[in-house]
């Protein structure tokens, strides 16, 4: 199987955010790719799409969508899949993504990306439904691990082999987010290099790296700051197992201005295998290098995670 | 593993039940949505859910629940910002509470999440006034109604890319053919008659100053989107006629004559405002054409 399924490295990109809207149209910033949140401008047909459009002209454009809920029990909605089809032609989405979760049921969208129970009857209805996300995109889905704040009794495998599994049956794509990995493995205690080990590598078609808050008894991923050291060290191990794939930062809360997303994810560069003269040994078999009872180096309760997608109009 | 085995379906819709519940995942696992799906009481749902090293299963779950209403209310909150500003987040957010949950969202984008806000104000909004103080919800009502408008426009079709008429035509309209002429309005055009002059009101807050609730008054008010930035006009009752009759497709000589049985002006002073008016309107884009 080629690397990354065939798809190319983009590099190094960021989440477009509206915030930055006016800074990207002024002064083209030398990044290398964007991500959206599709939900953002499925119908949008105003400035939102306007930005879009001169964007998707002069970098490659990722879609990243929160709402498509491959592990509810509802119904697929087609009329959604027919708006994310249509928006990743347009604009020459190199691909679409979306999470292992479930938004909602019985037609409800609580807009949170909820964990799926690890069982073999939430595999069959994924990969089922996997297959026909992919069938009508006419193109691999590629699924996010996302963070989470709860495990089920009915779980029975560990998330890495549940994604391994649902990849190697359906052909999908895998967007390995780094700090999800960390963040969950905070909250469920298991060992995040064992995970990012684990998955399978030859997948793996993009990297998320994100900042997170640590609440003392949880983590929660709220992409709210700088991405921590730890992470950073999982990155640097996953990069070497991978080698280059295409990696995005998201920063979603308390947003920055653009050169300061700019050169965090350029923080990737000090990680690449190559770069690295002695790669820091990973925190193999044990709990995440800075775990529950260490000092929180950030807390800010309560804390939201991530998704937030919401576009506030410009009124005059 | 669990005692008792739950079906895919019933752990979702259990789960959304507990999390979504306004009185927090504790009477959301007592409430009849949950209990019709999975009985379960709050000591019990490490059936469920199991527990961290740090956290029960009910404090998990309310990560979740937090997550649930902060997020949809930090949405609402930016939407309907000039009303969270009057209301004070304390109120609003108890009205957003109450609203989201007989509204729960249904939709795939959080654009659509507050739509029904203004008209769930208007159908719960006090019926003894004597209690909050005369008017004081329409104000707010109209606030709600003003801020969904403008939140409607800004992302809906605009004419960006398209021509506009151009002043300069309908100069070339002879003055007989007037009356059968139809004027095409723009797609992002929005009329609005309130009970309470909120433009000025509006604008202040958006900017961040003070401002005071002010007396009551009928006003109109015209929005629409140039340059993919959204526009607001007062304007008057039988400005808002005319315009009101056009967006309904009607001739233009219909839509004078809606404007003539509210306008307190004479019909030779009516007849001088009209050229005017058009003219104005079509240099702020309000038509895309004229069709004679």
């Amino acid at each position: 199987m080629s690397p990354r399924l065939g798809y190319p490295d983009l590099g190094l990109g960021v989440g477009l955010r509206t915030v930055h809207f006016s800074h990207i149209l002024r002064e083209w910033p030398a990044v290398d790719w964007f991500e959206i949140i599709s939900e953002n401008f499925l119908d949008s047909q105003g400035r939102p799409r306007y930005v879009l459009d001169q964007i998707a002209e002069r970098y490659p454009v990722v879609m990243h969508g929160v709402s498509l809920s491959i592990g509810s029990t509802d119904p697929l909605n087609f009329e959604y899949l027919k708006k994310l089809r249509a928006l990743a032609r347009q604009v020459q989405a190199r691909w679409v993504s979306d999470h292992l979760c479930w938004t909602g049921v019985a037609g409800r969208n609580t807009h949170d990306l909820l964990p799926v129970p690890l069982s073999e009857e939430t595999l069959a209805h994924v990969i089922e439904r996997v297959r026909v996300v992919q069938s009508f995109l006419e193109r691999p889905l590629i699924l996010e691990n996302p963070s989470s704040y709860v495990t089920f009794a009915e779980s029975t495998m560990p998330e890495w082999e549940f994604l391994s599994r649902l990849a190697e049956e359906t052909d999908c794509g895998l967007l390995l987010d780094v700090n999800n990995v960390f963040v969950s493995s905070v909250n469920h205690d298991f060992d995040p290099v064992e995970y990012i080990e684990s998955v399978p590598h030859e997948r793996v078609v993009q990297y998320h790296l994100a900042g997170h808050t640590n609440c003392g008894t949880h983590c929660i991923d709220t992409h709210d700051g700088h991405v921590v050291d730890p992470v950073w060290e999982l990155y640097a191990r996953a990069h070497e197992i991978t080698g280059r794939v295409s990696t995005l930062l998201e920063w979603d809360a308390k947003i920055p201005e653009f050169p300061v997303l700019h050169a965090e994810v350029q923080k990737a560069k000090q990680h690449f295998k190559s770069n690295r003269a002695c790669p820091t040994p990973p925190n193999r078999g044990g709990p995440p290098r800075y775990s529950i009872g260490s000092p929180a180096p950030q807390i800010t309760l309560p804390a939201v995670s991530n998704p937030l997608a919401f576009i506030v109009a410009d009124v005059e | 593993m669990s005692e008792q085995r739950h079906t895919l379906d019933e752990l979702q819709r259990w789960m959304q039940a507990v999390i979504m519940h306004p009185g927090g995942v504790t009477a959301g696992m007592e409430s009849a949505e949950a209990r019709d799906q999975i009985v379960c009481v709050p000591e019990q749902a490490e059936r469920i859910i199991t527990r961290s090293h740090t956290l029960s299963a009910n404090e998990r779950l309310e990560i979740y629940s937090h997550a649930y209403f902060s997020r949809l209310l930090e949405c609402l909150r930016e939407e309907y910002s000039v009303l969270a500003a009057a209301l004070g987040t304390e109120l609003f957010d108890a009205f957003a509470v109450a609203y989201l949950h007989e509204h729960p969202s249904q939709s795939y984008t959080l654009a659509r999440l507050g739509a029904k806000f203004p008209d769930y104000l208007r159908q719960t909004r006090p019926r003894d006034e004597t209690d909050v103080g005369a008017g004081w919800p329409e104000f707010m009502i109209d606030l709600a109604q003003l801020e969904r408008l403008v939140n409607e426009v800004f992302d809906s079709p605009g004419v960006e890319k398209q021509p506009l008429l151009d002043g300069s035509r309908l100069q070339t309209i002879r003055p007989e053919r007037w009356a059968a002429a139809r004027l095409v309005c723009v797609p992002c055009l929005r009329l609005v008659r309130l009970s309470y002059p909120v433009n000025d009101y509006f604008t202040a807050i958006r900017r961040g100053e003070r401002a005071l609730v002010p007396e009551p008054g009928v006003s109109h008010i015209a929005i629409s989107r140039r340059d993919y930035r959204v526009l607001r006009y007062a304007i008057e009752p039988a400005q808002f006629e005319l315009l009101s009759s056009l967006l309904d497709r009607e001739l233009v000589g219909t839509a004078i004559e809606r404007a003539a049985a509210v306008s307190p002006l004479s019909d030779v002073q009516l007849a001088l405002e009209l050229g005017n008016w058009f003219q104005i309107w079509t240099a702020e884009g309000f038509f895309s054409d004229v069709v004679v």
